[in-house]
């Protein structure tokens, strides 16, 4: 077998052989990802809500979002009269893309990881920016009011949160000299970026809520307002699909948090790998936690917050960590 | 001096060529009746409008030899209940409009329309609000009375006229925000509404036309089904009514036992509505922690009453059996105790978060000037800062030997409507408290109560404050055992009246805050 | 599908809530938009004005599909038809096929979450807890 991948390697090149391997790798990860967190939110939400959540389809409910999954698999695919049709279905095809792309430079451990690009952290921000004219091209296609007012708000918001996103990551940026998330990964061996950076962090990770679309920022498909928001027309697999992005890019924006902020795989005892996904695991906790917490912020009030507060404070974060670094 | 001679003496020298009668208040449950007629109106109208009188309701009865408007007004300041009538030709009924006076009798106007077929003059939207697209009658009236073909136009005749910078959203009747099935069309510019128009009827069960149809007691569990988060006090309205109306003495145990009943629904209803507020707002938990202690009530009701929820256990002359005191007592002291301690929570999870203040802090704010023209009651009123409740102004069951304050707010903003209902539910925990203190022993039933209900001919208004407001009752009786006409008049329909109002120029984000504000019960509206 | 129109709608509320736990289930979704819906519960009466709303969003859901008609407004018209009556759609049987009943008026949550049971009983043809023997 061992031989056998060598002799591969050496017909093909190392370089391919390890890109496949890690994009086969990379689809586990993310369908595994979603799976694990639909269950994991539902029973957050029960315990949360005092109640148990799922527990009746396999122990503790564990194989509850696996037939969920199968089961949507086995919906009818409807596709509404009066929609654009080949933007109707470009957009859930388009919304998996990035997410894919972003996996493919997140370092999980010191050598697992599918390629390391000297500019990955630029790579992740450049294909996530797509992920917003997808939901535009969903919410547009659909001829439907409540998608439109979605999707708008999607870009918007999305636009006014990528800026204290980057800025915020530039900070770390600016210490270690590197775009590559392994540099920045390394870089972390004795004291993690989190206590160079709290406001960085905080930034970031307020920012990354937006991002992603949880509550309380939630507005594109803001339930008691928008039905569904963007993706209110859509059924089964397609569904499925801008669902798994969502909580996808949950798991990518807590992995750049813990990768820039929080040490990445470095950690005593345990192999990397595994610390690497206890610390993303607790981020996306908190992001759960969140969303059955709090209530939803208004359009404006989102909008004011990142423009008048996150994007000074970081700009301010910016200027002071360069200010330092310089003397 | 009353108010009432005071509004004699000035209507005499008013408007000279009107009668104005004194009724027997507690026969009747009005003060002053005045037969209008179509000329003058307008003119007594105005007269209580500058007399800062609110209008409370506005209706049809049909005569078979006429048709009767019954408007009816009071103050806030203090009971003074005036019944203004107008006779119309059943042939061709053709009213004078009070829209322009008071902006809330258009809705009325509308019903009145639709189930009677009365033209108002000069009304701005004489449209259907309440029936569907296939009725060929006025089904209020007593005989057949076709629906002309130039009316049948004016059915669901909504048609949205699509303009430049602007588009319309259907919010419902199926909706996750409007709790039921209300249907408002909005006409949005971006995110901002121009205007919003509710239309109602998705739910209208006619309770009004069964009434007709059943005896006083075959109507019991009706009440119950218009409100169901407040089923007793609907049903509380309704035996109370009956009972003033046929001269039943209650005895002090039913009475307490009442009281004592209703304010554990008014609690479960508002714990319905603190779950769901901030559910509009996107915060999903608070549901399940509301509907938790709401669990609690429902267990002592459900020990008492029989059902969790269309509760029909007040019966006239009393009540439908004797509490089990020892557990009914200690089981709701134990709720009491419970229900102070969860308020603290409460105001951890929801008052105390930075989102929740912001979102609903000074929006939707009602104007106190603005509840008298629209005949807003209830929470909402009182979250004005006017401090009207029935269960004061005019008290009902044990409430006149039981002290309590009202809560009101200031500006009558969301935030002073949910302050309100909050206050409400701990007052609400100190009257159960009182009452189990003070509750007599004796009958819970009066004695000789027929079986067969015969009132006295006549009419009789008579109100009680559920849990959104003032919900009247008003019954016409021939002396046979079903009402001749029963009307409800109810607080969810009026208080929704101020909601295209409000709604005017606001985020849509807000105006379903405000919504939520409202607690609205869709059944209730419709009937 | 979250399809609350009258009385019934509380207690379908009351079944999602901490007491009763349809999510035990895996159940709890309640999804707004009729597209991602598997199950319509029609709980409440239905009224000639909402006919055609129910009909359009029964048609709107992706099959499979299942309907609950919950309560007896739903089932027959309940206990608001008499001689007369000029507004209500005497039963969902009229516009949609209806899986299962659940009586009542209205039904306490157990019964809906029963409704549920059987509703996989039909779908399944087996069933998850044993019938309870009757007392009497």
């Amino acid at each position: 077998m061992l031989n056998d991948l060598n002799t591969l390697m050496q017909i093909v090149g190392k370089e391919v052989v390890r890109t496949v391997l890690g994009l086969i790798g990379v689809f586990i990860v993310v369908l595994g990802n979603a799976i694990v967190l639909t269950w994991l939110e539902r029973k957050v939400a029960g315990h949360i809500q005092r109640r148990i959540g799922p527990k009746e389809v396999g122990p503790y409910g564990i194989i509850q979002s696996f037939a969920d999954s199968v089961k949507l698999l086995g919906k009818e695919l409807l596709t509404p009269a009066n929609v654009d049709r080949p933007l109707y279905f470009l957009a859930p095809s388009l919304i998996f893309v990035p997410v894919l792309v972003s996996f493919v430079v997140i370092p999980f451990d010191g050598f697992l990881q599918v390629k390391d690009i000297n500019v990955g952290i630029l790579v992740i921000l450049a294909f996530s920016s797509l992920t917003v004219l997808s939901i535009l091209i969903a919410g547009w296609s659909s001829a439907n009011k409540y998608s439109l007012i979605g999707s708008v708000r999607s870009v918007s918001q999305n636009i006014a949160y990528e800026i204290p996103l980057l800025l915020s990551l530039l900070s770390v940026v600016f210490m270690t000299n590197s775009l590559s998330l392994r540099d920045i990964a390394e870089a972390q061996k004795g004291l993690w970026f989190v206590f160079y950076q709290p406001v960085a962090f905080l930034v970031f990770f307020v920012a990354g809520v937006a991002e992603t679309n949880r509550t309380p920022f939630d507005l594109p498909e803001a339930e008691s307002e928008l039905v569904a928001g963007f993706h209110t027309e859509y059924s089964g697999m397609r569904f499925s699909l801008f669902f798994l992005a969502e909580y996808t890019n949950m798991f990518i924006v807590s992995a750049i948090a813990v990768t820039f902020f929080l040490g990445s795989y470095q950690g005593p005892v345990l192999p990397g790998v595994v610390w690497f996904f206890i610390k993303t695991y607790a981020l996306v906790f908190i992001l759960l936690w969140f969303r059955w917490t709090f209530p939803r912020v208004r359009f404006d009030q989102l909008l004011n917050f990142s423009w008048k507060i996150l994007i000074p404070v970081s700009f301010l974060n910016l200027l002071v960590t360069g200010g330092i670094l310089k003397l | 001096m009353a108010l009432e001679t005071r509004v004699i003496e000035e209507f005499r020298s008013e408007l000279r060529s009107v009668d104005i009668n004194e009724a027997p208040y507690d026969k009747q449950g009005y003060h002053l009746a005045i037969e209008a007629r179509t000329g003058n109106l307008q003119n007594i109208v105005d007269f209580f409008d500058k007399r800062e009188f609110y209008i409370v309701d506005l209706f049809c009865v049909d005569y078979q030899d006429y048709l009767e408007l019954v408007y009816f007004f009071n103050t806030h300041r203090e009971l003074c209940r005036i019944k203004v009538t107008l006779k119309l030709d059943p042939e061709k009924p053709v009213a004078p409009t009070i829209s322009n006076i008071y902006p809330m009798a258009s809705w009325y106007e509308r019903e009145v329309h639709e189930f009677f077929g009365v033209y108002f003059e000069g009304h701005p939207n004489l449209t259907y609000l309440f029936l569907h697209d296939g009725i060929d009658h006025y089904p209020l009236r007593k005989k057949h009375v076709p629906v002309p073909d130039e009316d049948k136009k004016l059915l669901n005749s909504f048609k949205p006229q699509e303009e430049e910078d602007c588009f319309f959203i259907n919010l419902g009747p199926q909706h996750p925000s409007t709790h039921g099935v209300l249907r408002v069309v909005l006409k949005m510019d971006g995110e901002y509404i121009i205007s919003a128009d509710p239309v109602l009827g998705y739910l209208h069960r006619m309770h009004e036309k069964m009434a007709e149809k059943k005896s006083y007691a075959q109507f019991l569990p009706n009440p119950a089904r218009m409100d169901y988060p407040g089923a007793l006090l609907f049903n509380l309205a309704h035996v109370e009514t009956v009972e003033k109306l046929c001269g039943i003495e209650v005895p002090e145990r039913a009475k307490y036992i009442r009281t004592i009943t209703c304010e554990l629904n008014r609690i479960a209803s508002h714990l319905l509505w603190l779950g769901s507020f901030p559910a509009d707002l996107g915060g999903l938990t608070p549901f399940l922690y509301a509907f938790d202690d709401r669990e609690n009530i429902l267990d002592i009701l459900e020990d008492v009453t029989g059902s969790r929820l269309t509760y029909c256990y007040f019966r006239f002359g009393g009540l439908y059996n004797d509490i089990n005191e020892e557990r009914f007592v200690s089981a709701t002291k134990r709720f009491v105790e419970r229900m102070r301690k969860r308020f603290d929570m409460y105001d951890k999870l929801i008052t105390g978060n930075v989102i929740f203040i912001n979102r609903i802090t000074n929006i939707g704010i009602m104007e106190q000037a603005m509840i008298r023209k629209y005949g807003a009651s209830g929470p909402f009123t009182r979250s004005t800062g006017i401090p009207f409740d029935m269960r004061k102004v005019d008290p009902y069951a044990a409430y006149g030997s039981i002290d309590f304050e009202i809560p009101t707010g200031h500006i009558g903003d969301n935030m002073d409507r949910y302050r309100v209902r909050m206050k409400e539910m701990e007052i609400s925990l100190n009257i159960i408290e009182e009452g189990i203190k003070k509750l007599p022993q004796g009958p819970f039933k009066a004695e000789k109560v027929p079986k067969k209900l015969k009132p006295p001919k006549g009419d009789i208004y008579n109100a009680v404050e559920s849990t959104r407001g003032e919900t009247g009752v008003y019954i016409v009786s021939d002396e046979s055992d079903t009402p001749y006409r029963m009307r409800w008049r109810v607080p969810s329909f009026s208080n929704l009246m101020t909601f295209p109002y409000l709604a005017q120029g606001v985020l849509i984000a807000d105006a379903i805050a405000t919504l939520g504000s409202y607690d609205i019960v869709v059944p209730e509206m419709d009937r | 599908m979250t399809f609350g129109l009258a009385c019934c709608a509380i207690e379908m509320m009351c079944t999602s809530m901490a007491r009763f736990d349809i999510a035990r289930f895996g159940a709890e979704v309640f999804r707004p938009s009729p597209r991602q819906a598997d199950l319509m519960i029609v709980s409440g009466t239905v009224t000639k004005k909402m006919a055609p709303t129910l009909v359009t969003l029964y048609e709107q859901m992706p099959s499979p599909k299942w309907v609950i008609a919950m309560g007896n407004c739903a089932i027959s018209g309940g206990p608001f038809v008499f001689e007369g009556q000029y507004n209500l759609v005497e039963g969902v049987d009229l516009l949609v096929p209806v899986d299962v009943y659940v009586p009542g008026c209205p039904p306490r949550p157990e019964g809906l979450l029963e409704g549920l049971m059987k509703l996989e009983e039909k779908i399944t043809g087996t069933r998850r807890f044993p019938v309870p023997e009757p007392k009497w």
